[in-house]
């Protein structure tokens, strides 16, 4: 097929969809054992649609003629004698049950037996990505314009002025392309999702001089680091999401973080034409559920009203103007959780997923039912349990000074250093929460001592936990601090005075 | 086993049969709440009990005000109300004022938008800054927010030009333009006969599948592609070229239409929503100008004059 060309070469040429690694190599066989049988036959499907086959050319009868012979025997899949009666197969195998296996040995060592192409290998690691999408940790940045010189004029909004990047996948791939095959080859793949409005891309990094399929086949690194990047556009929204491919038990090594800063860096170059210049913005926000992400960092109506402010979102808070019903909407929602009385209110209590023995307390029921109430007022319909969009890390730091007369301290503080921090803290990755040096300055100047004070919460859901602390009474619903709502919309946070500290020129969440 | 089917049918009937019976019931109960003289009424005739007269009263009030409310939200389009901010850190006590945009399309209000204010400055208690809203991002929220509510810098010594009412015309026409886009690009769907299959049916909603891939071209080997795509010619040849896709971006700003014979046209819209560049290139790359001009005009009309 193609020639075969003995000599590499160094070249300046992306890695093309075609070029196929072999299958025993070890992203092939990680990616694939991961995959579900559906998600493995339907992908196959995929593959040897029409659109598709150029780079993903199965291994059919008409190829075998030519060299190894000597494996015929113990050949287990005979091969198809055409893409159609191939099609035809997986269709079969998807219409009956069976084991994973099956498609998988069927995929690997039949009709793809001569090498699973870059484009299904890509292929195959988004749709576990989809499949699982709590599986990566995502960090959500903000494409932001460079200030021209000129700023007045491009703050102007006029019947054709646009104030989001323009993404236009065939620029932006040329551009990108070009920003990145000097330092490294890399195989790309852009994606629209049917389901989620986003567009994935993802790179695989192959740090090698060369493009070719044997340059591919040899595993260069030792290290078991990921080669991987994915990058996801939520359509309409100047976000970006990034996130290493490592997957479980995979440490991310530093070569695989240079690569991605090196991806990351590239992005934004990418994305800027002449007189609009962007730049990667951080926006405190890191998590691995996507819903999360989309909720908090989405295209919606949603970004800017996390927490108890999503009433104004839904139509929980301005019913439709033409709703002139006042009777039975209003009670509707809310006397499931309001009435005190039998069935209701352990409906109520059981969704909000209480122990069922509060229920027998009727003495507590007053108490827990303005609990609830506030936690209401407070959260609104968000941090429900099992809403999917669950954040599994927040973390503050409390930047307020230390309180003259001795209190005790109820949050459980994880690292309490003294004043010039740095000095001892233990090795490893600068985290974002750490004192820049102005702000150490400006803490020396003042005469309180501040101490450095973190909070971490953890967990599946944090905020629903929060929600289930404040209705079970453990946490104050009235004083407790708004940022502990989730109504600040990151992850990553300095408190003072109980507000979220903003940086200059830095908006929330927008 | 059919039993069992009957019975549940019977009772989904039953189910649907009362909420009916609720609804109607909950409208002839406001109608009559709004009556004029139900007030009056109330307060002259004598009731058996006290409190239940009060309890009508309440009701007739909460509906009356509820009333007002509708009125003036479906009449003015823009509405400011006062929400309490339940964080006992807020700035400002908390005081928080909430202006609303109705968008009505088509006869009906579709969505409502919501930006809440507060005053961050205790010197001057007229400047507002926004607190939350429910814009999407791709309406120029900031932009226009900077245009019309400046915030003081630091050495100014007296409070900036703030112009509420601007803010929320020009965020109002933002916001209808960007549904009344959308809602053209769907009619045009409609016409080219491309309509997307009415929503994602719920019977495998967690399973998301990969669309079109964009960067089929970014492979640099030039592969035999010719054999197959001279199969689809010769299908394509018998039938009728048409449209077999109409997208857009999320902001509506830009459709681009993909005909059966590949080829593409793209083509910007300005947020009034006329169309004022378009390209139409064949699958070879070379441009089709007499139908790129043919585009400019009114988003409506697209697919007439691409068909025509």
């Amino acid at each position: 097929m193609a020639p075969n060309t003995k000599a590499s070469v160094p070249d300046y040429k992306n890695i093309p969809h075609a070029h196929r690694v072999p299958v025993n190599h070890r992203e092939v066989q990680r990616i694939f054992s991961k995959l579900s049988r559906q998600s493995l036959i339907s992908l196959a499907l995929q593959w040897l649609a029409k659109k598709n086959r150029d780079f993903c050319r199965p291994y059919l009868l008409g190829d075998e003629d030519t060299e190894e012979e000597e494996e015929e025997e113990d050949e287990q899949y005979t091969p198809a004698q055409s893409l159609e009666e191939l099609q035809e197969i997986y269709k079969q195998l998807a219409a009956r049950k069976g084991g994973k296996r099956e498609v998988q040995d069927r995929i690997l060592e039949g009709d793809w037996r001569k090498g699973i192409s870059m484009y299904q290998l890509a292929t195959a690691d988004i749709q576990y990505l989809l499949d699982h999408t709590n599986s990566l940790r995502w960090t959500a940045k903000r494409l932001a314009r460079v200030p021209a010189k000129s700023a007045s004029l491009d703050m102007e909004v006029t019947n054709d002025s646009d104030h989001l990047p323009r993404f236009q996948a065939q620029t932006f791939m040329a551009n990108l392309a070009r920003e990145l095959t000097p330092l490294m080859k890399a195989h790309y793949l852009l994606t629209k999702i049917k389901t989620l409005p986003m567009t994935i891309l993802r790179v695989y990094m192959h740090d090698s001089p060369y493009s070719t399929e044997a340059s591919l086949a040899t595993e260069t690194s030792s290290s078991e680091s990921a080669k991987a990047v994915f990058f996801i556009w939520p359509n309409g929204s100047p976000f970006v999401y990034s996130s290493i491919a490592n997957h479980l038990g995979q440490g991310i090594g530093d070569d695989s973080r240079h690569l991605r800063d090196i991806v990351q860096q590239a992005i934004p170059k990418a994305f800027s034409r002449p007189s609009a210049r962007y730049q990667l913005a951080g926006t405190n926000f890191t998590t691995k559920s996507l819903e999360a992400l989309l909720n908090y960092r989405g295209s919606g109506k949603s970004n800017s009203a996390a927490g108890g402010w999503n009433v104004f979102q839904d139509h929980s808070f301005s019913q439709n103007a033409l709703d002139f019903i006042t009777s039975q909407n209003e009670k509707s929602p809310t006397r499931t959780h309001t009435t005190a009385s039998g069935q209701s209110s352990k409906a109520a209590t059981t969704t909000s997923g209480r122990p069922a023995k509060h229920t027998l307390d009727l003495s507590e029921s007053s108490d827990s039912k303005r609990r609830r109430e506030v936690a209401e007022g407070r959260f609104g319909t968000s941090a429900l349990p099992g809403d999917g969009k669950g954040l599994e890390r927040f973390e503050v730091r409390i930047d307020d000074a230390f309180p003259q007369l001795s209190r005790s301290e109820s949050h459980a503080a994880d690292e309490n250093n003294t004043r010039p921090a740095n000095h001892d803290r233990r090795k490893g990755r600068p985290s974002l929460l750490d004192r820049s040096l102005e702000e150490i300055e400006e803490l020396e100047d003042g005469e309180s001592w501040v101490p450095d004070v973190r909070v971490v919460f953890q967990g599946s859901h944090v905020f629903a936990g929060v929600r289930q602390l404040v209705e079970q009474g453990v946490v104050n619903g009235e004083t407790m601090p708004g940022w502990m709502t989730g109504e600040a919309g990151v992850t990553v946070a300095a408190v003072k005075d109980g507000r979220i500290k903003t940086k200059k020129g830095h908006v929330l969440g927008v | 086993m059919s039993d069992l089917e009957a019975l549940d049918n019977d009772i989904g009937d039953l189910r649907t049969k009362i909420a009916n019976l609720q609804t109607h019931r909950a409208n002839l109960s406001a109608i009559l709440l709004s009556h004029p003289h139900l007030p009056a009424r109330l307060q002259q005739r004598p009731v058996l009990h006290e409190r239940n007269r009060r309890e009508a009263a309440a009701c007739a009030e909460k509906q009356s005000k509820r009333n007002t409310e509708n009125v003036y939200r479906a009449c003015a389009g823009i509405t400011a109300f006062k929400v309490k901010d339940p964080d006992p850190y807020a700035v400002d006590n908390g005081n928080v004022l909430g202006v609303r945009i109705e968008v009505s399309i088509g006869g009906r209000f579709i969505e409502t938008y919501s930006v809440l204010f507060n005053r961050p400055n205790t010197q001057y208690k007229n400047v507002l800054r926004i607190h939350k809203h429910t814009i999407p991002p791709c309406i120029p929220l900031q932009p226009l927010a900077n245009k019309w509510l400046p915030m003081s810098t630091k050495d100014a010594e007296n409070a900036p030009e703030q112009n509420l009412i601007r803010f929320g015309k020009s965020l109002r026409k933002e916001l209808v333009g960007w549904h009344l886009r959308m809602e053209a690009i769907e009619k045009l769907r409609a016409e080219a006969g491309v309509l997307e299959k009415s929503k994602p049916t719920n019977e495998e909603p967690r399973r998301h599948t990969i669309g079109n891939v964009l960067n089929a071209f970014v492979s640099d080997e030039e592969s035999d592609e010719d054999d197959e795509d001279e199969d689809e010619d010769r299908n394509q040849a018998d039938r009728p070229v048409r449209i077999a896709s109409i997208d857009a971006d999320a902001a509506g700003r830009e459709i681009t239409v993909t005909w059966t014979d590949q080829r593409i046209g793209i083509f910007k819209v300005a947020k009034d929503g006329s169309i004022d560049k378009a390209i139409v290139k064949d699958r070879y790359g070379s441009r089709d100008s007499a139908l790129s001009r043919k585009a400019i005009g009114r988003m409506e009309g697209l697919v007439q004059r691409l068909t025509a």
